[in-house]
């Protein structure tokens, strides 16, 4: 008989699995899920890591190595301008529709349960 | 030769301006918070998309996009629309970084300015560019490397700027960047017998002559308008005026609807 744990990640891992995936590798962090919210919602900006904590209300320190593990992971991309270090949502339209696809199941608060699930597993 | 212009779509204000602004200039709007720098740029982008088929680029430094498009929409303007149909592009981005991508060859806003044909953008403000150095002289230079580069894309660009002084006259450091731009319009609060109004003037249109007129201004619900010259005062850029000699002796000695003027309201 299944245990109590194995039950809850079977009701938790029950979504999309290219969303089950981009969850558990790539935006596991709660700042990474407001960082890939905000490029959804500014898809032109290209900014440094100083000002795009400042539009996210939070402190560089916290926000650029998350960039940067954003920008490894293909989500974002990570350029050098005029040698100040630039990010932008990546350009491959796969992972822009990915990141819509999940931005949008966000809507619905039982997606959202279970990607705070994942997001915190992955914190511990 | 005629020169070709931009018109901003505010009726007054491009009769002031004998037509609109010249092409591929770069056009400085001035004036303290509320004055409606942004809805004046606002409505120049969409004038631009509407009338004109010129595409547009607002450059923010300040606002997020959804902020644009909820001001634009008071006014009956659907940026988002726009956006979707490729004629709009309300970028937020920091000056270093806009500035930049600028002098790359082949940057994102070139590249952008040719994929989209865009003819018009708001920059909004340029007040931000401070955080970049604290040397007038410098600032003076960054600036206008980065208005060349605007005007290098064809671009007829509005740049905005904030004076903090709510009513009076200008800083020298204000005047200063004037120098660097083609045009420059000042927008003012002005307190006329215990309330406030709005002032606006053109200050310069360089390589055209332009009305030297203080006008009055409202924001209504379809943008800005402009209206008739200020009468019977003067020192109305002082934010503070005061009546002419005739306006003052017509207020004292002449009643209402005796013939003489009455003071302005």
């Amino acid at each position: 008989m299944a245990n109590s744990d194995d039950l809850a990640t079977g009701l938790m891992d029950d979504m999309d699995p290219r969303l089950l995936e981009l969850i558990q590798t790539r935006i596991n962090s709660f700042i990474k899920w407001d960082l890939v919210r905000f490029f959804h919602e500014n898809p032109h900006t290209t900014d440094t890591a100083a000002n795009i904590a400042r539009y996210t209300g939070r402190d560089v320190r916290t926000v650029e190595p998350e960039l940067m593990a954003l920008a490894r992971d293909g989500v974002l991309q990570m350029d050098d301008l005029s040698g100040l270090r630039v990010f932008t949502l990546a350009g491959n339209s796969e992972m822009r529709e990915l990141v819509h696809v999940f931005i949008k199941a966000c809507d619905d608060r039982q997606f959202r349960v279970k990607a705070i699930y994942h997001v915190i597993r992955s914190l511990r | 030769m005629e020169t070709h212009r931009i018109p901003t779509g505010i009726a007054g204000l491009d009769e002031m301006l004998h037509g609109g602004f010249l092409s591929q200039t770069a056009n400085l709007i001035e004036g303290a918070p509320g004055t409606g720098k942004t809805t004046l740029g606002m409505q120049f982008i969409q004038h631009g998309i509407v009338h004109c088929a010129e595409p547009g680029l607002i450059l923010t430094f300040e606002e997020f996009p959804e902020q644009y498009y909820q001001d634009a929409a008071s006014f009956g303007w659907d940026f988002r629309a726009h956006e979707a149909a490729n004629h709009l592009r309300v970028i937020m981005t920091s000056p270093e970084v806009s500035r930049a991508d600028l002098q790359q060859i082949s940057g994102r806003i070139e590249t952008m300015v040719h994929q989209l044909g865009l003819k018009r953008v708001l920059v909004d403000s340029l007040s931000h560019f401070e955080r970049l150095t604290t040397d007038p002289v410098e600032l003076r230079q960054i600036i206008f490397g980065f208005v060349n580069g605007l005007k290098r894309l064809g671009l007829t660009a509005v740049l905005t700027r904030e004076n903090a002084a709510l009513l009076g006259e200008t800083s020298d450091s204000e005047e200063d960047l004037a120098f660097v731009m083609d045009s420059y319009v000042v927008l003012r609060y002005v307190e006329i017998q215990s309330a406030v109004h709005k002032a606006l003037l053109v200050l310069k249109l360089r390589g055209s002559d332009h009305d030297k007129d203080i006008r009055r201004y409202t924001i209504t619900g379809s943008g800005i308008e402009v209206r008739a010259r200020f009468e019977g005062t003067r020192g109305i850029m002082s934010g503070t005026p005061t009546m002419t000699h005739a306006e003052a002796f017509a207020a004292a000695f002449l009643p209402a609807g005796s013939g003489g003027k009455q003071p302005v309201s």
